[in-house]
């Protein structure tokens, strides 16, 4: 018995101490909501009914664009109907604003010119072209900018010579790269755009192909694409982004293309995703902006752990007067859960990119009360044994049963609690539900395996009959004295 | 009743918790009446998160003004805009104003920045479409209906749909309160608010199961000859419970009370503030709910058990209700009557 009980305690040490010590060394920390640190969060929702399909593919096509501005911690997820994006520490905060959620579109260019983007020969070529090009397509804007470039040898790189998106227009002639990266496209204004293409399915015909239908408008505009570049390539584009450039095999195709290559099936379907949906494949409306400020972000943060730090403190000193002994074991208790916390926090958002947010902060705070009751209910359990005659040892051993049952159905409520707001809320009530129930969790752990050893050993090693070290000096029945 | 703090400490407390218990749900309907009444009168002060709108955070320097930065809203298309100073700790405006299609929300930053002569980027802004508000209730009441539903079987499977009731009065009471609060206060009620009242809820299920707990145990230790009524039984679980109800509100309340004066006052952090409030006042009355409303509901339907009015009719006849201490021991005598006889007690002490 006194031996599981050591073991035990030593496990939870040991495991504890070898969890933060890991993430710790790791270099894993929490990772800060877009509340605590500033940063973007956005709340999108589709305008129209969308299918899974899509709105999946949105997803996917926002967190693409999102890894394309560089923000260390994206969260994107889906909750219900909407998409939550947490940009924490993002630096242009209404660049990244603009760029989520935009319906970009999907556009066929006319493939002017091919180019290898390590060359820097062809790239200097390729920028010569299109500041020829823009001086006839765009005019006067860019007239003062041209000055800079004609500076004589200056080696081009490949960043002065590709599009910057902001200057993406329809009309314009753009130098964009494939999906791959390795290859550079030099590209006509677009003659058709997403909007009219009606159908597009992948299949198996020998080989993967896709069969794309465009609707009456559409199959007369592609048509006189058609025929203007008979042999040639056009490209699709999304995104700023060169997704296939297949070559144009007839002049007429009264509403029905075909795209053949060397497509894996992989390739064939995600290109007709591409073609059916567009770029985003949903029109999004903003349903919640929030921009947080450096500044105020971590003005909050800093309020929180300060305001934490003395609550704990003082808890803890309330729970050391009441219950001496048993109050170092609270804190104790305290301090492993807080360790375990941490551990799983930092995991969190190291590998699942889930940042801690102000409400789960909150959702933390209140849960020390949890923690604390916990101890408090054995306690007490104990304390009234003692008063009963009990002896301290035996009452420490034998009340733990009926206290842990208390606890266990308490804390199943926070449980169900916690499983029902996660299920069905999202943002902010989400995240509180999060870590409510996982502190619940540990704390069921901890007074398991931790706190119940401890207080039977103390009992048994330190206080043995003298229980004004548990504060129960002056018992009742008048047997101390 | 003998109301000494030392007594408490020691255990030896015996208020009559259920002889007051009519007295005090009394006073609790009036107050729950009050605040309800409070809730439809006043109505409630809905943050932007609800009604739709934008709030912009701008750092404030001391020469500008509130005025200023009215008139730079104004300039942007927010005719309506309200502005804040927002002092203690880190010195602020907080403008609020309606978003029409032909407000841009890029002017408004740029506006309020040149107004306040700060950089755009230290401006905190928040933008919710109307339509958002209606979408965060309808889920929030819909996560509620789901919640009361699971945990009213959660109680009836654990305990009986007595207390199950009893829970869920005493839930009800600590929302109303809690709300009704903010009714007349007039504080605004965010999506941090609404998590701070469903923390509420919670707790004050937490800890009334922690006396239904020990109620059920109490009544599963009675023997069957046993003379116990349900309030004598209710009144001892409940002097057995206070302690640990006291230091569990306590120590969650230290917390919360120091997120609200620490993190608000003095460091200016208004968003920690949103749910302080909510949290402290619950906690406690959720605290409360359970010893003064949960229980004597419970009470009052238990009593009605042909087992129990039984036993008060024979209590009656005998002319005695037990005294508390009596009845302590009786319960202890029927726990205890194997392993280890408890200590004689020394009976007859007067109330």
């Amino acid at each position: 018995m006194r031996r599981s009980h050591l073991v035990s305690l030593i496990l939870v040490v040991v495991f504890t101490a070898a969890s933060l010590a890991g993430v710790l060394s790791a270099g894993w920390t929490p990772v800060l909501g877009v509340q605590l640190q500033g940063g973007v969060e956005v709340v999108l929702r589709p305008a129209d009914e969308v299918s899974d399909e899509q709105f999946e593919r949105a997803i996917e096509i926002i967190r693409n664009r999102v890894d394309a501005i560089g923000v260390a911690e994206p969260d994107i997820t889906r909750q219900g109907t909407q998409v939550v994006i947490q940009l924490p520490g993002v630096k242009d905060k209404q660049r990244a604003v603009d760029l989520i959620g935009q319906t970009a579109e999907l556009r066929f260019r006319p493939v002017l010119q091919m180019f290898d983007p390590t060359d820097p020969e062809q790239l200097s070529v390729i920028e010569e072209a299109m500041n020829q090009g823009q001086d006839g397509d765009i005019g006067n804007e860019n007239s003062v900018e041209t000055t800079e470039p004609e500076i004589p040898d200056s080696r081009a790189s490949l960043s002065d010579v590709l599009t910057p998106p902001q200057e993406d227009d329809v009309s314009a002639m753009v130098a964009l790269l494939g999906t791959s990266g390795q290859t550079g496209f030099v590209l006509a204004p677009a003659h058709v755009t997403g909007e009219v293409i009606e159908e597009a399915a992948a299949t198996f015909q020998g080989q993967w192909i896709v069969n794309v239908s465009f609707n009456d408008e559409g199959a007369t505009l592609f048509d006189q694409m058609a025929a203007a570049n008979y042999g040639r390539q056009v490209a699709i584009v999304l995104d700023g982004v060169v997704e296939s450039a297949p070559t144009i095999n007839a002049e007429e195709f009264n509403g029905q293309a075909v795209i053949s290559g060397s497509f894996d099936e992989a390739e064939a379907k995600n290109l007709a995703l591409v073609l059916r949906f567009g770029a985003l494949p949903v029109e999004f409306e903003r349903d919640d902006v929030r921009t947080v400020s450096a500044t105020l972000g971590e003005g909050t943060l800093r309020a929180g752990v300060i305001a934490g730090l003395v609550g704990l403190a003082l808890v803890g000193a309330y729970m050391l007067l009441y219950y001496r002994l048993l109050g170092l074991v609270a804190i104790c208790s305290l301090a492993t859960s807080g360790a375990i916390l941490w551990s799983i926090v930092a995991w969190l958002g190291e590998s699942r990119g889930l940042a801690l947010t102000l409400a789960g902060a909150t959702g933390i705070v209140v849960s020390i009360g949890v923690q604390v009751d916990s101890n408090i209910v054995y306690y007490e359990r104990i304390k009234e044994e003692v008063r009963r005659g009990r002896a301290v040892r035996s009452a420490a051993a034998g009340s733990f049963r009926a206290a842990f049952s208390t606890i266990i159905w308490a804390d199943l409520a926070s449980l169900i609690s916690a499983g029902v707001l996660y299920q069905l809320t999202t943002g902010t009530v989400r995240g509180f539900a999060l870590y409510l129930g996982i502190t619940t969790l540990i704390d069921l752990a901890v007074s398991f395996f931790f706190m119940r050893p401890l207080v039977i050993l103390v009992a048994r090693r330190l206080v043995g009959e003298r229980p004004g070290r548990l504060g129960l000096s002056n018992m009742a029945g008048g047997v101390i004295r | 009743m003998n109301f000494s703090l030392k007594a408490m400490y020691r255990g030896e407390n015996s208020w009559d918790f259920l002889g007051v218990s009519r007295r005090v749900l009394a006073g609790s309907a009036i107050v729950v009446l009050v605040c309800v009444v409070a809730i439809f009168v006043r109505g409630l002060n809905l943050g932007i998160e609800f009604e739709g709108g934008g709030v912009w955070e701008v750092p404030a320097l001391s020469q500008v003004t509130t005025d200023d930065l009215r008139d730079a809203a104004s300039d942007a298309g927010m005719g309506d805009a309200r502005v804040q100073r927002i002092t203690g700790g880190e010195d602020i405006f907080r403008v609020r104003g309606e978003l029409t299609p032909d407000v841009s929300a890029k002017s408004v930053v740029s506006k309020l920045a040149k107004a306040a002569r700060v950089d755009a980027e230290t401006i905190s802004t928040r933008a919710v479409s109307p339509s958002f508000g209606d979408e965060v209730a309808g889920k929030a009441r819909r996560a509620l209906i789901v919640f009361l539903i699971l945990i009213a079987l959660y109680l009836t499977l654990r305990f009986e749909w007595k207390m199950a009731l009893g829970a869920l009065v005493a839930v009800a009471h600590d929302i109303a309160f809690t709300v009704g609060i903010y009714a007349i206060f007039q504080f605004e009620i965010s999506p941090a608010t609404v998590v701070a009242f469903l923390t509420i809820m919670g707790y004050s299920l937490y800890d009334t199961i922690v006396v239904f707990d020990r109620v059920k145990d109490n009544e599963r230790s009675l023997s069957a000859k046993s003379r116990m009524t349900y309030p004598d039984l209710a009144n001892v679980s409940l002097n057995q419970v206070i302690m640990r109800s006291v230091n569990t509100s306590i120590t969650s309340v230290l917390p919360v009370l120091s997120l609200l004066v620490v993190g608000s006052l003095f460091l200016g952090a208004t968003s920690l503030q949103e749910f302080a409030i909510a949290l402290l006042v619950g906690l406690i009355i959720g605290s409360y709910s359970s010893l003064f409303v949960a229980m004597p509901v419970v009470s009052e339907l238990k009593g009605r058990e042909s087992h129990w009015a039984e036993q008060a009719r024979s209590a009656g006849v005998l002319g005695q209700s037990n005294a508390i201490e009596d009845a302590a021991a009786v319960l202890a005598a029927d726990r205890y009557d194997r392993s280890s006889p408890p200590r004689p007690r020394k009976k007859g002490r007067k109330r």
